[in-house]
C-alpha cells in the first residue's frame, strides 16, 4: 500500500514539473526586471554602497543623482520596499507624481504594511490632477484588508495540514486508533483556515497583477486602440488604473469609478512587474 | 397794403420761384472710401443728397446690394441757409453712411441709390469695386505689427485697421503700459465678433512672467457688450481681467493669449471652431525712484495704504491676554505687503502672530486688508504703552514715498483679583500637523519576489495528492475484498478433482507395472484426501468405526460408507502385506473408488 501511495505522489510531481505554467496576462518582456535579475545578481555590498550613495544624494538635495542611483539598483534587480519608497519620495520631490505613485505602489506590494510608503502615497494623491467622481471606498478597503494576508505561509500551511489530514483519515480507516480521527478533523479545520487566507491573498494578488499607474503627464483615453478613435476623457499622472486588455500598442484601462478607455501602452506602467509576479514575459 | 404784407408776398413769390426750381436743384452723389476692398474687409459707402427745402426731406432708397452684405447704416441731416446776391437759399443735406462687406472676390457692383423727392425719382451711377482675397489685401496693406503703445486707456483704440481685416478677433489690452514696480496694471482680454459666438474653448492665458498676477474677473459665460467701432457693430466679450504687479523694472512682454471660438448652435445649425490669438503686449516697467527712497523701504510696499492698530480690551488684569491687531488697508498688492513688527514691549509677553489677508476689487483696482493679530499677556500692573508702528510706502498715484504710522496705544493693567489664575491657558505654539513627505529609509532589505506557491504548477497536484492517495487505498482494499477466495472452500470445490487425479495416477502406475504398495497408497491418499478436503474428515486419526459414524452423520448412504471403509481396509492390507499383483482386482478397486467418490459427492441421493 505504501508503494502505491509513493508511486502516486511521484507521478503527480513529475506531471507538475512538466506541465506548462499558467499565464493569465501576457506582459512585454522589456519591462521584466525579473529577467534582468536572473542574468546578474548584484553583490550585496555593492548594492548597499549604491543605496547609501543614493540616500546621501537625496539628503543633500541632489535629487537627479539620487533618482539615478536608485534606478540603477532597480536595474541590478534589487527588489526592496525601502528602495521603492525612497525612489517614490525622490520622484515626488522632483514633481514627477506619476513615477512617485508607481514606486510607492510597488513598495506597498512588496511590503503591504509599510506605513511610510502609504503616507507618501497619500501625499502624492493629494496633489493628483484627477479626482474620480463616484469612486467607492470599498475597493480601497478591500485592498487594505487583503493585502497584508500572509498568502505564502498560508498556502504552505494549507498544503501540509491538508495532506496530514488525509493521511490521518486514511490511518483511521485502515488501522483505527483513538487519536487518528480527532487529529484528522483538527488538521482539516486548520486547512480550512489556511485555505481562506490563501484564497484572500490570491484574490488580492490577481487584482494587484492588473493594477497600473498613469506615468505620462496627461494622456487621452480613447474609444478604441487607435489614435484615430474619439477621446472619451483624459487621465493624468499618478492615477491608479486597472489594465483590462492590451492590443496594438494600447492598453484598455478601467478607473476606480468605472470609466473605461484605451491609452497608449507607454502611458501606464504596471505596479507589479512580471518578474515579481513569477510570470515570464 | 402794409409793409409787412408786402414783405410776405415777396417771400411767397420767392419761395414759389425757388420751389419751381427745386426739381432742378436736387443733387445726389454716392461714393465709396476705396475702390478695392478685402473679401473679409469693410467698405464704406456715402450717399450725399442735397435738396432745396428746409421742411421736406428726400427719401433715400438703398439698393439690394447683391454683391455685399449690409453691416451698418447711419443717416444724418443738416440744413444750410445761404445768402447770395441778396437772395436766401435754403438747402437740406442728407448724408447716409453704409458699411458693406463683400460676399465674394473679384468684381463687385454697388447698384444705383434711388432718391424720391416731391414725386420725382433720382438715382446715382453704379459703382464698381474690386474685391481682393484676404492674403492679397494683407500684402497690399503691408503687415505692420501693432504698436505696443497703440492703446493706453481705451481697449478698442487703434483697432480700425485690424477690424477691416477680421470679423473675429482676440484683443488683449493693458490700461497702464508704463507702471512702476509693484503698481497695478490691469490686463483685459476681449473677444470681438461680428457674427454669432456660441462659446469658447481652450482659452490659454499668458503666463505673466515677471508679474504678480491676481484675477479680477473670470466670467464663466460669455456676456455680450455691443460696441460700435468705426460705424460697425461688434459683439464684445470680456474673457479675462487680471491685475498685474510688476516684479522688476524693464521691458516685459506679455505673450499672446489664444482661444478657440465656437459658432453655431447644437445640431440644427452647423457648429464651427476658429482659433484666434491676441497680440503680444510690451510693458515698460518703471523703477521706483532711488534718490528719495527711505532706507527701510521694502519693495513690496507699493500702493495707497493706511495703517491702524487696536488693542482689545484696553483694561485687563495681570496675566489676562489682550489681542493686538495691526491692520493695513488700501489699494495695491496686499499679498506682497511687509508690515512692521511689534518689537519687545516691556511688561508684555508676546506670542506668535497670525496673519490674514482679504482682497477685493473696487472699480477694477485690487484692494485689500492685511491683519496681523497677536496675543499679548501683561506681566506687570500699571500703564503699558504699545508704541507707534510705521512703514514706508511708495504711492504710485502721488509718484512719491510716504511714511504711514499708527498711534500709540495705552493699556491699563491692574492687579489680578484674589483667587483668579494669574495666567490663562494659551493655545499651543508648536502645532504639528500631520502629512508631508516621510523621511527616507537608510537600510536596504531585499524582498523575495518569487511567484506565490499557488501559482506554481506543483501546488495543486500536491494538494490533490492526499485525497487521491486515500481514494486509491480505499479502492484497492475493496478490490482485494472483491477478488479474495476462501482456500477451504477452494479445496472443497477441488476435492473430487484432486481425488480423481490421484486415482488416475494409480491407474498410470498399473500401466507402468508399479502396481505394488505404491498403487494402493495412491488410491488410499486419493480417498482420504477427498474425505479431508470435501468432508472435513481426517481419516488418518480415526478408527474405521469413527470414520463410518462421521460419514453417516453427514448423510451418506450406509452402503457407500461400507464400500469406502472396505476399500480403505483393502488398500491398507495390500500396502502392509504385499502379495502377488492382481491387475483385475486393482482395476476393480479403481472403479469402486470412482463410484464411491461419485456417491460421496451427492450425499442426499445416496441417503435417499
Amino acid at each position: 500500500m505504501r508503494r502505491i501511495f509513493l508511486a502516486v505522489l511521484l507521478a503527480a510531481g513529475a506531471a507538475a514539473a512538466q506541465a506548462p505554467r499558467a499565464d493569465p496576462l501576457r506582459f512585454p518582456a522589456d519591462i521584466d526586471p525579473g529577467a534582468r535579475r536572473k542574468d546578474a545578481a548584484p553583490d550585496g555590498a555593492r548594492s548597499s554602497a549604491l543605496f547609501d550613495g543614493a540616500n546621501a544624494a537625496y539628503l543633500a538635495g541632489d535629487l537627479p543623482r539620487a533618482g539615478a542611483s536608485y534606478e540603477a539598483l532597480l536595474q541590478e534587480g534589487v527588489a526592496s520596499a525601502e528602495l521603492e519608497t525612497n525612489l517614490g519620495a525622490t520622484y515626488l520631490r522632483e514633481g514627477k507624481r506619476g513615477l512617485a505613485a508607481l514606486h510607492l505602489e510597488r513598495a506597498l506590494f512588496l511590503e503591504p504594511g509599510d506605513d511610510d510608503a502609504r503616507a507618501d502615497l497619500l501625499e502624492t494623491r493629494r496633489a493628483a490632477v484627477d479626482r474620480l467622481e463616484g469612486e467607492t471606498e470599498g475597493r480601497e478597503a478591500f485592498s487594505r484588508v487583503l493585502s497584508p494576508l500572509p498568502g505564502r505561509a498560508g498556502s504552505i500551511v494549507l498544503l501540509v495540514a491538508w495532506t496530514l489530514a488525509w493521511g490521518l483519515l486514511a490511518a483511521h480507516l485502515f488501522k483505527p486508533a483513538r487519536l487518528f480521527l480527532p487529529l484528522s478533523l483538527a488538521a482539516f479545520a486548520l486547512s480550512l483556515v489556511a485555505a481562506l487566507v490563501t484564497a484572500g491573498a490570491a484574490t488580492w494578488h490577481s487584482v494587484a497583477l492588473r493594477r497600473a499607474v498613469v506615468v505620462a503627464q496627461a494622456t487621452p483615453a480613447r474609444e478604441g486602440p487607435s489614435e484615430r478613435t474619439a477621446t472619451h476623457f483624459e487621465v493624468h499622472e499618478g492615477t491608479l488604473v486597472r489594465i483590462e486588455d492590451e492590443e496594438a500598442g494600447f492598453r484598455r484601462i478601467k478607473l476606480a469609478n468605472g470609466l473605461v478607455g484605451w491609452v497608449p501602452a507607454a502611458a501606464v506602467e504596471l505596479v507589479v512587474p512580471p518578474g515579481w509576479a513569477g510570470q515570464s514575459g | 397794403m402794409s409793409r409787412r404784407t408786402g414783405s410776405a408776398v415777396l417771400l411767397f413769390v420767392g419761395l414759389c420761384a425757388a420751389g419751381a426750381r427745386a426739381a432742378d436743384d436736387v443733387q445726389i452723389h454716392a461714393s465709396t472710401d476705396a475702390d478695392e476692398v478685402a473679401v473679409d474687409g469693410t467698405l464704406n459707402l456715402q450717399v450725399l443728397v442735397t435738396v432745396p427745402s428746409a421742411s421736406q426731406g428726400a427719401d433715400v432708397q438703398l439698393p439690394d446690394f447683391k454683391d455685399f452684405d449690409l453691416v451698418g447704416r447711419s443717416q444724418s441731416e443738416q440744413t444750410t441757409i445761404e445768402f447770395s446776391n441778396g437772395a436766401q437759399n435754403i438747402y437740406r443735406r442728407i448724408v447716409t453712411n453704409v458699411a458693406l462687406t463683400p460676399r465674394h472676390e473679384g468684381s463687385a457692383t454697388i447698384e444705383p441709390v434711388r432718391v424720391s423727392y416731391r414725386g420725382r425719382s433720382y438715382q446715382t451711377q453704379p459703382i464698381n469695386v474690386r474685391v481682393l482675397g484676404a492674403a492679397q489685401a494683407q500684402r497690399r496693406r503691408g503687415a505692420t505689427p501693432p504698436s505696443p503703445r497703440e492703446s493706453e486707456d481705451d481697449p478698442f483704440q487703434g483697432m480700425a485697421t485690424q477690424i477691416g481685416a477680421r470679423d473675429l478677433m482676440l484683443r488683449a489690452t493693458v490700461d497702464n503700459k508704463v507702471p512702476y514696480v509693484g503698481e497695478q496694471a490691469t490686463y483685459s482680454l476681449y473677444l470681438l465678433a461680428r457674427g454669432g459666438v456660441s462659446g469658447i474653448d481652450k482659452l490659454q492665458v499668458p503666463k505673466f512672467d515677471g508679474f504678480w498676477s491676481e484675477a479680477l474677473e473670470e466670467p464663466q459665460q460669455l456676456v455680450n457688450e455691443p460696441r460700435i467701432i468705426d460705424g460697425i457693430p461688434y459683439s464684445s466679450f470680456l474673457l479675462r481681467k487680471r491685475a498685474l504687479f510688476p516684479l522688476r523694472p524693464g521691458k516685459v512682454e506679455i505673450e499672446p493669449a489664444e482661444v478657440d471660438v465656437l459658432s453655431g448652435f447644437g445640431m440644427l445649425f452647423s457648429r464651427s471652431s476658429a482659433h484666434r490669438a491676441s497680440q503680444p503686449i510690451i510693458i515698460d516697467v518703471q523703477p521706483l525712484p532711488v534718490a528719495t527712497r527711505p532706507p527701510a523701504f521694502d519693495l513690496g510696499n507699493v500702493g495707497s495704504w493706511t495703517l491702524s492698530t487696536s488693542v482689545e480690551p484696553l483694561t485687563v488684569s495681570v496675566g489676562q491676554p489682550v489681542t493686538f491687531k495691526l491692520v493695513a488697508q488700501g489699494r495695491g498688492n496686499v499679498r506682497d505687503l511687509r508690515l512692521p513688527r511689534l518689537g519687545q514691549v516691556p511688561g508684555l509677553r508676546a506670542y506668535d502672530a497670525t496673519t490674514t489677508d482679504k482682497k477685493s476689487v473696487e472699480k477694477g483696482q485690487l484692494v485689500g486688508t492685511r491683519t496681523i493679530e497677536q496675543l499679548l499677556v501683561p506681566e506687570r500692573t500699571g500703564d503699558l504703552e504699545i508704541p507707534s508702528l510705521s512703514m514706508d510706502i511708495f504711492d504710485p498715484a502721488q509718484r512719491a514715498y510716504r511714511t504711514i504710522r499708527t498711534e500709540p496705544v495705552r493699556l491699563l493693567v491692574h492687579a489680578a483679583e484674589p483667587g483668579t489664575a494669574a495666567t490663562v491657558a494659551l493655545p499651543a505654539q508648536n502645532l504639528l500637523a500631520a502629512g508631508g513627505l516621510r523621511p527616507i529609509r537608510l537600510r536596504l532589505r531585499e524582498t523575495a519576489t518569487s511567484a506565490p506557491p499557488w501559482t506554481e504548477a506543483w501546488f495543486w497536484p500536491a494538494l490533490a495528492a492526499g485525497p487521491f492517495a486515500v481514494a486509491i487505498l480505499i479502492a484497492s482494499g475493496r478490490a482485494r475484498r472483491l477478488f479474495w477466495k476462501d482456500p477451504r472452500e477452494l479445496r472443497m470445490r477441488r476435492a473430487r478433482t484432486a481425488a480423481q487425479a490421484r486415482l488416475r495416477g494409480a491407474e498410470a502406475m498399473l500401466a507402468d507395472r508399479r502396481s505394488g504398495a505404491e498403487f494402493y497408497a495412491e488410491v488410499a491418499r486419493g480417498l482420504t484426501g477427498y474425505l479431508a478436503d470435501k468432508q472435513g474428515i481426517v481419516a488418518a486419526g480415526l478408527t474405521r468405526e469413527e470414520l463410518s459414524s462421521a460419514l453417516l452423520a453427514r448423510g451418506h448412504a450406509n452402503a457407500t460408507v461400507r464400500s469406502l471403509v472396505g476399500i480403505l481396509d483393502q488398500c491398507d492390507e495390500r500396502r502392509f502385506a504385499p502379495g502377488a499383483a492382481d491387475e483385475r482386482a486393482q482395476r476393480s478397486l479403481l472403479a469402486d473408488g470412482e463410484r464411491i467418490l461419485a456417491e460421496l459427492d451427492r450425499p442426499g441421493k445416496d441417503a435417499a
